[in-house]
């Protein structure tokens, strides 16, 4: 493989990891608890923007040509640490904000404008976050440590990026297939009935927001680490549908889903008009795969709701205990069965 | 006596929900315009009346969901007035709803066992801890939610999706969702609502069962040859107070509760 291609394909893997980070996170706001936060982006941004000046040296770097809160020049990971502890803890005012007394839809709304409000903070307040012109020169984890050539570091991020996502499917598995992810879906379907049946709702909805904005902010980290700057600009709320269509169109609430999902919308759109001969006027392709991304968004609503991989049936065997993914395969599959039947 | 006997005797003499003076009002509208009324342990306490005359208001003050503007309410001697619905779950008070409320995307079998509160997985750490920390307590609660099920002869739609279920079924999801929770006050707001007559009859010989076991229930119901059958004793509101209580036939000599609801 060619140096280009590598560099190439090495960080569309990155990018694949950081987009399947965040939409892990905001299946779990959405698919599996039923909040529709419209302010996901706004975890990402914080997440990186956390990142970005825990790992910067102090203002007075570089000339101090740009403004940030903080510039404490720490060493990796604590940057991403940071990002996520952050991200969770940035859940709580909003969550108290948003759930704690309104209905789901007015929770819909007051989610979509704290996220509009916050770009628009971030944009135009240039002593908190240099403005709209953002930050650069964020240093990229371990570079001078390790010592190696662009590629291989490269590639070296890349397993990074792998190990956070594996992490990050322990916790989000651990949860779904828990009694308190399905207290989450319970709630989801039904908040008033979950609440009768001694369901703290507000604690369910504020812990899975704190959870998913964990996962949305480890996923700003990784990526701002990995770009070295950070910009309002790049985390407008229209993002947050673009997370929700991959999570839609992957199957809600299905984790290998939302990868397919991950791969066909963020990745596969982007990835698909970046070969296409430039026609029209500059920003044209853009605006068609906006286009593109919400007929689909579309098609799959309303003859595909449940997605490409829909959410899996919680089964149980006869001890009672909850079925793995490949018990219930096995169980499906009519050789073994028959084998099985002969058996007995 | 020893402080535990004393107790006990007095819980047993007390009745198990003491509703005072419970005013509520919607936009000026008078849902429910000073209730009072005692629920005595062991019975099914029918609540009857025409529509608009705060039944189910009243039971969502009782639950939590609606905060009373006045008055309290007693459950085994302790004050839950205005306290939370999730509180007042954790207390025994467990309720059906007056629509379908099945968690619709969760198996049968799921919608029973999510019912059981204080799970040793519902925590953060519980879940994280992973299944081998909660896997027995989740068999041991499967175990019982089978049996649940063979009894409301329900075991064949175990897998099922609760919202694929029919009307009936669904009201027998949720009355075995409530029992799942052990309560001690089951609350029942219209269970035979969209029922067809024969499942009716066996939903009403499944309460007359639990109510033999012991267990105490208030229903909301306007089908009175069903109020009639299991309930005892029955109170009739009308225009937001408890009209009278009594007996079914006590309640049928009575004039102002034939005006009110018998005759319109």
């Amino acid at each position: 493989m060619s140096t280009a291609m590598q560099f190439y394909v090495s960080t569309l893997l990155v990018y694949t990891g950081v987009w399947l980070l965040g939409a892990w996170g905001l299946n779990l706001q959405f698919g599996t608890a039923g909040l529709l936060s419209f302010a996901f982006i706004v975890f990402q941004a914080v997440g990186a923007y956390t990142a970005a000046v825990l790992a910067l040296g102090p203002q007075t770097d570089n000339g101090g040509f740009q403004h940030y809160i903080g510039g404490y020049d720490l060493p990796f990971p604590l940057p991403l640490l940071g990002a996520i502890v952050v991200g969770a803890a940035f859940a709580i005012p909003i969550g108290l904000v948003a759930l704690r007394r309104l209905r789901s839809d007015y929770q819909a709304v007051a989610l979509l404008v704290i996220s509009i409000i916050a770009t628009n903070v971030a944009t135009n307040e240039p002593r908190l976050f240099n403005g709209a012109t953002g930050i650069a020169l964020v240093p990229k984890p371990l570079a001078s440590w390790l010592g190696v050539d662009l590629i291989t570091y490269q590639w070296i991020y890349v397993g990074l990026v792998v190990v956070v996502c594996l992490l990050a499917y322990f916790v989000v598995h651990r949860i779904t297939h828990s009694p308190l992810g399905r207290a989450m879906r319970a709630m989801r379907d039904n908040e008033y009935a979950a609440a009768s049946l001694a369901k703290n709702v507000i604690v369910l909805r504020i812990l899975a927001f704190m959870i998913g904005g964990a996962l949305g902010a480890a996923s700003g980290a990784i990526l701002v680490l990995f770009i070295g700057t950070w910009a309002p600009s790049s985390w407008f709320y229209p993002e947050t549908f673009v997370f929700l269509a991959a999570i839609i169109i992957g199957g809600t609430n299905n984790s290998l889903g939302i990868f397919v999902g991950v791969l066909l919308v963020p990745i596969g759109f982007a990835e698909s008009t970046r070969f296409l001969p430039s026609i029209g006027h500059p920003g044209l392709i853009d605006a068609l795969q906006w286009i593109a991304i919400g007929f689909l968004f579309l098609i799959f609503l309303w003859f595909r709701p449940q997605g490409i991989l829909p959410e899996r049936k919680h089964r149980y065997s006869s001890e009672g205990k909850l079925l793995t993914v490949m018990q219930l395969v096995s169980r499906r599959l009519p050789i073994r069965s028959k084998v099985k039947g002969q058996a007995t | 006596m020893s402080a535990v006997a004393e107790e006990e005797a007095r819980v047993s003499t007390e009745p198990i929900l003491r509703v005072r003076g419970i005013v509520r009002d919607f936009g000026g509208v008078m849902a429910v315009a000073g209730a009072d009324f005692d629920l005595n342990e062991g019975a099914i306490t029918g609540l009857i009346g025409p529509n608009g005359a705060g039944k189910s208001t009243l039971v969502n003050i009782i639950a939590g969901a609606i905060r009373p503007r006045s008055g309290s309410i007693t459950f085994r001697g302790a004050d839950v007035t205005a306290q939370p619905p999730h509180l007042i779950a954790h207390r025994g008070i467990v309720r059906t709803f007056q629509m379908s409320s099945e968690f619709g995307k969760l198996t049968v079998l799921e919608n029973l066992l999510v019912a059981v509160p204080g799970q040793e997985g519902e925590s953060f750490w519980g879940a994280m801890r992973g299944r081998r920390f909660w896997e027995k307590e989740e068999a041991a609660l499967v175990s019982q939610a089978r049996v649940l099920l063979e009894r409301f002869s329900m075991t064949a739609k175990e897998e099922e999706y609760a919202g694929n279920l029919s009307g009936g079924q669904r009201r027998l999801v949720e009355i075995m969702r409530g029992l799942m929770a052990k309560p001690k006050l089951l609350l029942l707001d219209e269970p035979l609502a969209g029922v067809n007559p024969s499942l009716a009859q066996e939903i009403l010989g499944y309460l007359g069962a639990l109510r033999d076991e012991g267990l105490t229930m208030l229903m909301v119901e306007h089908d009175l040859n069903a109020v009639e059958r299991i309930c005892d004793p029955v109170i009739v509101m009308a225009q937001g107070k408890v009209l009278a209580q009594g007996t079914f036939a006590q309640l049928r000599k009575q004039q102002e509760v034939l005006d009110a609801y018998f005759i319109g």
